[in-house]
């Protein structure tokens, strides 16, 4: 029993890795440029979608991911300069929109590749599993590789945001947009290199959930949900917020679904989730009755 | 005693009340609802086209809710089918609970069919309260109010609405949709309720038609009285309504009660019509979809809802019978992308809707020659950017996210 429930909380922390990579770019773009992108869901579907082509066409994982990269975040630069940035100053309706725009990236994908799921394999490399102990379940490998790569997309973002030319833009824009712009910087210009880089990471995000769950294309919503619950108790205020909120609501959710089932593991989160922001309204790392 | 806050100037302005409903609007209300309830006796009970204005009635009045929410008071929700799909629920349980007493299932059962799929042999002690009718209705109408008040105390007692508020109520809906699917010998999850003694024709129309034109007036009533020019205060300037001495969060807790009330009063209804509930109509696809009706008849406005919904459910049903192909495609099947496409378009070019644009221009044309117009535009902008920020006034200190 106590051996099972520590597989489990593993499994959570796989969960967890998952979670900080499909929420990392969401909380990118809501904690500078103060829009929630509804179509985050879909850009994750798409990445999944880039995933399974490479797939089809012979190719590893590991081309997948840059790839996947790549095509989203081409994807979110359209929808940013197409709907977005004329909407910044309204972000409930901005909601609306991306919301539309989900939409519109779903039927297509569904006309381009049929609504039937793409499998998608793992590389050899990650075919396996540590044997914690002799009997199963073991930790499979790709629960350590998403954890890995959590690890490493929070670090590159850590070192672009705090320690690079780009990162103090998009800093002092963040603390004060209209000073950031006396100042001359193109605010417009980090808003949109912000948002490409966080749909990019929705895809880094799709193309690592492909292996597990096969590219549907309904795949998406419930990471995003997902996400934005990740930034509703993380917070915005500091880059530690995704980890935290994820880490929480990852663990949360599977030790929950081990003990009862997988609803009732989501609905105690929830509640959880609303019952923590009456004691953290902006989240655990947000700022502290921010207007 | 009149102040002259002006000062100088010898002429107060007067503020001149609506009147409850218009003259007009009067007449040609009546008029569309006595063709819509009389619609049984020319176009046949059971007609399809009948069945779906009882349904359009309903989402109107569904979708009237969200106005009132994010209309009027800015609060959006996309999670108001919750309250919606709770009334359905409710309802549609105690129907097919009292079909099933007097109609056995193929099996012999005299308990719905998917409990007994599921391996229940009687009805659950916890539904039977359901058998009775106006306990249902009862519960239907007082569940949703009930935690729609517990969401407005935990959330707007501190602060927590706009993008927050939106994406909690989403997340809201995601999670009953599928606790519904999950719990299917309760609820019978993803075939949803049906064959059941649905109320079709006439006698039913005429309640709904009631029942819609009370919520119409309440609605009026509601945000032309002094509750509703402090809920537009609140949605255009929530720092400052507070700073007059309004209790912001009390304020947004009571109209998103009656908003729940409303729109568990249509779910009601709509179950008892239509006569199949699902986990569709809890999720956040009809949530947003509500929100799109309002938006495109236009917000804040009360006739927009229902003319929203009229006009893309009625859209959408005139197309899916359309035989036509586009690139090897039936036209239906670009109805999601023109849906979508309308998401972006309203929120673009007419965030008004249809009702507020026309509204607008009408507005326009009253008021005098187009150079007239334009000064006042100029003026209205210049007033505008000098006076309404919608963030509210940065502080020294405070950080703009």
């Amino acid at each position: 029993m106590l051996q099972q429930l520590f597989m489990q909380s593993l499994n959570g922390l796989g969960v967890a890795g998952i979670l900080v990579i499909a929420a990392a770019g969401l909380a990118i773009i809501f904690g500078v440029a103060g829009v929630i992108n509804m179509a985050h869901g879909q850009f994750i579907m798409v990445g999944a979608y880039v995933a399974a082509y490479v797939d089809s066409q012979g190719g590893s994982m590991f081309l997948a991911i840059p790839l996947a990269f790549i095509v989203v975040a081409i994807l979110g630069l359209v929808v940013e300069r197409g709907v977005i940035q004329w909407i910044y100053d309204r972000p409930l309706e901005t909601l609306l929109a991306t919301w539309g725009v989900g939409i519109i990236i779903e039927v297509i994908m569904k006309f381009i590749f049929g609504t039937l799921g793409q499998k998608v394999g793992w590389p050899d490399l990650l075919d396996g599993s540590i044997k914690i102990f002799a009997r199963p379940p073991h930790f499979p490998y790709y629960r350590v590789f998403h954890v890995a790569l959590a690890i490493a997309i929070m670090a590159v973002t850590f070192y672009i945001i705090y320690r690079t030319n780009f990162g103090l833009k998009v800093r002092a824009v963040r603390r004060n947009r209209s000073m950031a712009g006396c100042l001359g910087i193109d605010t417009a210009k980090i808003d949109m290199l912000i948002f490409m880089y966080g749909s990019g990471l929705a895809g880094i995000a799709g193309a690592v959930i492909a292996p597990i769950k096969a590219a549907t294309i309904d795949m998406g919503f419930s990471y995003a949900v997902s996400s934005y619950m990740v930034i509703v108790l993380g917070g915005v205020g500091n880059l530690l917020g995704i980890p935290t909120g994820s880490f929480l609501i990852g663990e949360g959710e599977t030790l929950l679904a081990f003990r009862y089932n997988t609803v009732i593991g989501q609905l105690l989160v929830f509640l959880a989730i609303v019952i923590a922001i009456r004691v953290f309204p902006r989240g655990i790392f947000g700022y502290q009755e921010r207007r | 005693m009149a102040i002259n806050l002006a000062g100088g100037g010898a002429t107060v302005r007067k503020v001149r009340r609506a009147r409850l409903i218009p003259l007009w609007a009067l007449i040609l209300g009546a008029l569309v609802m006595a063709l819509i309830g009389t619609s049984p006796h020319y176009a046949g009970t059971d007609s399809y086209v009948v069945g779906l204005i009882g349904k359009f009635l309903c989402f109107a009045i569904f979708a009237l809710s969200v106005d009132l929410i994010w209309g009027f008071a800015g609060i959006l929700s996309l999670g108001q089918a919750v309250y919606f799909g709770i009334g359905a629920y409710m309802v549609a349980l105690s129907m097919k609970l009292n079909y099933t007493l007097e109609n056995a299932t193929r099996y012999g059962g005299n308990i719905p069919d998917f409990m007994e799929w599921n391996g229940l042999t009687e009805v659950p002690g916890f539904m039977a309260p359901l058998l009775s009718t106006p306990v249902a209705v009862a519960l239907a109408l007082a569940i949703p109010t009930l935690l729609a008040f517990i969401f407005g105390v935990i959330t707007f007692k501190r602060h927590i609405y706009g993008v927050y508020c939106a994406v909690i109520t989403l997340a809201e809906a995601l999670i009953l949709e599928r606790f519904i699917v999950e719990y299917q010998a309760y609820t019978g999850g993803f075939n949803g309720i049906t064959d059941y003694s649905n109320l079709r024709g006439a006698p039913f129309l005429w309640v709904i038609i009631a029942v819609t034109v009370v919520c119409f007036l309440g609605a009026r009533v509601l945000t032309h009285s002094r509750i509703g020019t402090v809920l537009k205060s609140i949605r255009d300037n929530d720092v400052r309504a507070e700073f007059m001495g309004y209790n912001v969060a009390n304020y947004r807790i009571f109209v998103f009660c009656i908003s729940a009330f409303m729109a568990a009063g249509a779910g009601a209804m709509y179950a008892a019509w239509v006569g199949i509930v699902s986990f569709l109509d809890t999720g956040p696809l009809l949530s947003v979809e509500a929100v799109i009706w309002t938006a495109v008849g236009g917000r804040a406005t009360i006739i927009g809802p229902f003319i929203g919904a009229f006009l893309i459910r009625g859209l959408e049903f005139v197309l899916s019978g359309l035989d036509i192909e586009l690139a090897g495609r039936s036209i239906a099947e670009y109805w999601q992308i023109f849906m979508g496409a309308l998401f972006i378009a309203v929120v673009l070019w007419i965030p008004d809707g249809i009702v507020g644009t026309i509204g607008n221009w009408v507005r326009k044309r009253g008021t005098g020659t187009l150079g007239q117009i334009r000064e006042d535009q100029d003026r209205l902008a210049h007033d505008r950017q000098h006076d309404w920020d919608p963030a509210g006034a940065t502080k020294p200190g405070e950080e703009r996210v």
